[in-house]
């Protein structure tokens, strides 16, 4: 997450795939088309729907691809935004649980597990890479490939530029190539 | 008859499911998410958007999957 963060200059998101006997251990990330600006992200419908359809065709079960939803804030701050509680009452209000996870350019992390069962709450949870899990290792070219083919950048006329301005743009990444150096100078995670 | 059913809410639902002949798309959304507005769901039929009057057919595959997710 931290790699595709910092990619662009946009805020981007997508979906956590959870381990089958673990649901908050979180496996990997997986994009789905979105328009994103510096201070937005915003989901293509059809692109959830097929994410859907090709998570149930890989025999995952709806809690473990349905269910967190991550997505990066621009500058220092990680709490949700207004439009983070609308989008995550109405959409994920439903589940039995549901987590929104939040990274920020600037490193802090967010992330509440809520669940509607019973008289229903809610709870904040602490980040944290688990490195005791095994890892198939970086995979850049792949990250970069998904990144480009799912993340559209639109403009922001409020908010022209991203606090995070260190990495190359959109643009930028989408025309050259990288040698592993300079790869290996990315965060990976 | 059965069709898959794929839905996120609840414990989730990705499973076959039993539906009686001639029922409408409208009509199992009515079953499966009485409490539910379709304007909350992305409603689609083996994969592509469909219409409430739609009836539904013998190894159908419906998914109800949420719109609208946007972060700020």
């Amino acid at each position: 997450m931290l790699f595709l963060r910092d990619l662009g200059h946009t805020e981007v998101g997508g979906f956590g795939i959870s381990a089958a006997d673990d649901l908050l251990l979180i496996e990997d990330v997986v994009l789905v088309r979105q328009q994103c600006s510096v201070v937005t992200v915003a989901f293509e419908d059809e692109s959830v729907a097929e994410f859907f359809d090709r998570q149930i065709d890989r025999g995952l079960r709806p809690e473990q691809f349905g269910r967190v939803w991550v997505h990066t804030h621009p500058g220092d701050s990680a709490l949700p935004s207004s439009v983070d509680e609308e989008t995550f009452a109405r959409v994920f209000g439903r589940s039995d649980w549901a987590v929104m996870a939040i990274v920020a350019c600037g490193g802090d992390t967010f992330a509440r597990l809520q669940f509607p069962a019973g008289p229903g709450g809610s709870v904040d949870l602490p980040l944290a890479v688990d490195y005791r899990q095994p890892f198939h290792g970086s995979d850049h070219d792949a990250w970069i490939d998904e990144y480009l083919t799912n993340v559209q950048s639109v403009p922001d006329f409020l908010f022209p530029e991203s606090p995070c301005l260190s990495l190359p743009s959109h643009g930028a990444i989408s025309s050259r190539t990288y040698s592993p150096l300079e790869l290996a100078d990315w965060p990976a995670w | 008859m059965h069709i898959l059913y794929i839905n996120n809410d609840g414990a989730g639902f990705a499973d076959q499911i039993h539906v009686e002949d001639g029922t409408t798309v409208s009509k199992l959304f009515t079953q499966r998410v009485p409490h539910g507005r379709t304007s909350d769901y992305l409603i689609r039929v083996n994969r592509q958007p469909t219409t409430s009057d739609q009836v539904l057919q013998p190894g159908d595959r419906v998914s109800f999957t949420p719109v609208k997710i946007e972060g700020a």
